[in-house]
């Protein structure tokens, strides 16, 4: 495989495994516009134990994801007192003050970055984002995953059933915010480089938008959505500016004709045929 | 007398953040939608000014007022392809993220569109006057931060005044309570909702000629920043109060001169976003605002 | 013998307004209450209570003999009650049988339960569980359908049966036969009699008298938030202040 597949492949295992970080949340009817606040806290992590302590690498991935949705964990719980709005620039917020914390840390470089010293091949990104996709794949098809799609469409609803829609909501968040921190985590050591201008609200924003363009109904959406963000720049070589503008009708054409993204249930049914579907 | 110094230009500071909140406050206050394309706005305001003027070749006084207009054609082209076309489709636009998400859509599309155009670069912006400042007593006051803030506080009490004595007012404030209900008292909304985005746009963009003449430059991204710290403005006072969109502003202009004085440049955002993100938790009504506003589902 | 349900006393305010005013009732275990009044009387209003959508102003609710009203919706749950709803609230992106599934969340929270993979697995025992159901119901060839797109009267009864699954102690229906004609309407009491056959209680809100009538042994009358008579259906039907509830003073017509 040549190099150039190769990088590209891993790019893309990368925002897929970011997706699921705003696909968790999203399915359960929640925002998460600090997707790269996560990120940044599982590649500083993992970095540093890497580069300071000389930790075993899959140690350093672990607690890369673990510090993430530790995090999550903390902000999730406060956070689902907000909706709406007050969701969105909460978790915005969050995302700065990520960012703007990890400036101010000469331990991890500042604003001038810090250098990652093992580096991480290719296959074993993709094949992390595998499985970060049949874990997912799993969870949505548990009663957990039931649950979240079950709040998504009516949380009160769903409350009366028994179930605990805190907890569903806080444990999704978290758990995104673990797929992010991988996310992070394998971008540092892949690139041994990181940077906090790496992890900034643009970031943020073009994986929830991707993630709407894919779908939230299944875990497949987000896999569409990395796969077009991720492959556009290189359809686009040579005009590479038009990739933003291209983009941006592609997401307001998305909202527009089909909101609830390019791939939902009721299209992967009639796709492969295995559920017969009326209407 | 540095001190002094320091709280004018917060306050100066504050003007531009608080032109720019009210934009977002207003959208929201009257239908729920946090529009994310006011910064793409605010930045076609300048930019286009400037592309009037420098490349152009036209004085300041034709292409102030076109780049107006053009931030008044963004406005009303998001409005067309979010709330309307959302009401239209789904019956109701403010209870779904979709005019959110496509918001966003429009901040990249404009942007890319510039960048496209004009590059990545910053480009000089020529300033009318030969002094852009004004020294009074050994303090230097920037004359467009004291336009802009007077002029937002001019327009936002034009603002209430149109909210509060016109049949127009009557209808938005209407339409703010509940767009079904307005609609069943025989407001024409496809009509009215335009108007909302005309303020927005106005607003956006002017916020943005000022800036613009304050710092004499321009880019594509020139409004990502400010319309940060408008949105944190916004929540300070409370979401959808326009006069405390303005104190939120002030305050959070003032905070960031202090901060930087005091403290250095580095923890500005994070002692900004800091704050509002534990306002958010622990008041999200702001300091004067209104609860109701911007709780939608979603 | 405790009962299954006790309200006592209960009132509810949304701001000034009393919607409803001491407000008591107990419902054994098996019983069959149904609970009518005019438009707006506070029928759902009484099922958000018990269930916790609202908190109540004062009073206290009891389930099984313990206070449940400190407790939020969730657990409430828990005691066993499930309920439907007056305007459907089925989950529009799930398919029926998904629908129903949810509904048996009370019977399913051991962990292997909750952790095992039931999408994935075609022929498990919950959803051949709901299948059943479906079929009872004679709704076996919407299984799979996506919720939104079945007509009313199907997407009525898989309330009735999401509730049914859950197989709570109580069982709240609210307004089960609004919308459907007479034949439905016959079909809908078989059905519910057979669901509620092992002993389940059942609160029902419902306009027609008639359909009260037969499938209520007990009917409580609530009028402008407060309860204006308690009975056998056919002495309450013949009560004059319920009789003035619904018709307006000087009736005297039979109720039905």
């Amino acid at each position: 495989m040549s190099g150039y597949v190769a990088g590209i492949l891993a790019v893309l295992a990368i925002n897929l495994l970011l997706a699921y970080a705003v696909f968790l949340p999203a399915a359960a009817g929640m925002i998460n516009l600090g997707a790269a606040g996560f990120m940044a806290i599982g590649a500083y992590v993992s970095a540093y134990l890497d580069v300071e302590y000389g930790l075993a690498l899959p140690l350093c991935l672990l607690a890369g994801a673990v510090v993430s949705m530790v995090m999550g964990c903390l902000v999730a719980i406060p956070l689902l007192r907000t909706k709406g709005v007050y969701m969105v620039l909460a978790t915005l917020a969050f995302g700065e003050i990520v960012s703007g914390a990890l400036i101010n840390m000469e331990a991890v470089g500042g604003a001038a970055g810090y250098p990652v010293t093992t580096f991480i091949d290719m296959p074993v990104i993709v094949a992390m984002a595998v499985c970060g996709l049949l874990l997912v794949v799993y969870l949505l098809s548990t009663r957990f995953g039931l649950a979240m799609r079950s709040i998504h469409d009516d949380e009160q609803a769903t409350a009366l059933f028994g179930i605990n829609v805190r907890r569903v909501k806080v444990m999704a968040f978290t758990i995104g915010a673990g797929f992010a921190g991988v996310a992070g985590a394998l971008y540092g050591h892949h690139y041994n480089y990181i940077e906090v201008a790496n992890f900034n609200l643009m970031l943020s924003t073009y994986t929830l938008l991707y993630v709407l363009i894919g779908g939230t109904q299944t875990a497949f959406g987000p896999l569409v959505g990395a796969a077009i963000f991720s492959l556009m720049p290189e359809m686009l070589r040579g005009s590479e500016h038009w990739r933003f503008v291209i983009f941006a009708v592609l997401i307001i054409a998305t909202m527009a004709l089909r909101p609830e993204g390019v791939v939902t249930r009721h299209g992967l049914a009639r796709l492969f045929g295995r559920r017969k579907v009326e209407g | 007398m540095i001190f002094l110094q320091q709280v004018i230009n917060g306050l100066m500071l504050g003007g531009l953040y608080a032109l720019v909140a009210v934009s977002f406050t207003f959208v929201i206050g009257m239908l729920n939608f946090l529009n994310f394309s006011i910064p793409g706005i605010f930045m076609l305001g300048g930019i286009l000014s400037w592309a009037f003027m420098v490349p152009g070749g036209l004085p300041w006084y034709a292409a102030v007022p076109l780049a107006l207009l053009a931030g008044i054609a963004a406005s009303l082209l998001v409005e067309r392809f979010t709330y309307r076309y959302m009401r239209a489709r789904f019956g109701d636009a403010t209870e779904h993220a979709i005019p959110l998400v496509s918001s966003m859509g429009f901040l990249i599309l404009f942007q890319g569109l510039v960048q496209i155009q004009w590059g990545a670069e910053l480009h000089s912006f020529p300033s009318p006057w030969q002094d852009t400042s004004l020294r009074i007593g050994g303090l230097l006051i920037s004359i467009p931060q004291v336009i802009s803030l007077a002029l937002a506080m001019a327009l936002v009490f034009g603002l209430t005044v149109i909210l509060g004595r016109t049949s127009l007012g009557r209808s938005l404030r209407a339409v703010a309570e509940s767009p079904d209900t307005a609609q069943l008292l025989g407001i024409d909304l496809p009509r009215l909702i335009p108007a909302v985005f005309i303020v927005t746009g106005l607003f956006s963009a002017l916020a943005g000629v000022l800036f613009a003449l304050n710092y004499l430059q321009v880019s594509h991204v020139m409004g990502d920043e400010i319309a940060s710290f408008a949105m944190a403005a916004m929540v300070v006072g409370g979401l959808g109060n326009v006069w405390g969109a303005i104190a939120g502003g002030l305050l959070l202009g003032l905070m960031e001169v202090m901060t930087i004085f005091f403290f250095g440049a580095k923890v500005i955002k994070v002692a900004v976003w800091g704050a509002l993100f534990l306002l958010i938790l622990v008041r999200p009504q702001g300091l004067f605002g209104k609860p109701a506003v911007g709780k939608g589902k979603f | 013998m405790t009962d299954l349900l006790t309200l006592d006393s209960v009132s509810k305010s949304f701001g000034g307004l009393k919607v409803i005013q001491d407000f008591s009732l107990s419902v054994g275990a098996g019983a069959r209450i149904g609970l009518i009044g005019p438009n707006g009387a506070g029928k759902t209003t009484v099922f958000n209570l018990i269930t916790g959508v609202y908190p109540v102003t004062s009073g206290r609710i009891l389930m099984g003999g313990e206070d449940i009203t400190a407790l939020p919706d969730w657990r409430r749950a828990r005691h066993g009650m499930a309920r439907s709803f007056q305007n459907i609230r089925l989950m529009p992106h799930l398919s029926a049988v998904e629908n129903i599934m949810l509904g048996q969340h009370l019977r399913a929270r051991r962990w292997y339960d909750q952790l095992a993979p039931l999408g994935l697995m075609p022929r498990n025992r919950w959803k051949r569980d709901a299948e059943e159901a479906l079929e009872a119901a004679g709704l076996g060839r919407h299984a799979n359908a996506l919720v939104y797109n079945l007509p009313y009267g199907v997407q009525k009864r898989l309330e009735l049966v999401r509730a049914a699954v859950a197989g709570a102690r109580l069982l709240m229906l609210d307004e089960p036969a609004a919308g459907l004609n007479p034949t439905e309407r016959e079909e809908l009491v078989a059905h519910i009699e057979a669901l509620t056959a092992g002993g389940t209680a059942l609160l029902v809100v419902e306009h027609d008298m008639g359909f009260v009538r037969r499938l209520c042994e007990r009917v409580v009358v609530l009028n402008f938030g407060q309860k204006i008579a308690e009975g056998p259906p056919d002495v309450v039907q013949r009560n004059p202040q319920v009789l003035e509830a619904y018709l307006g003073t000087g009736a005297t017509a039979d109720v039905a």
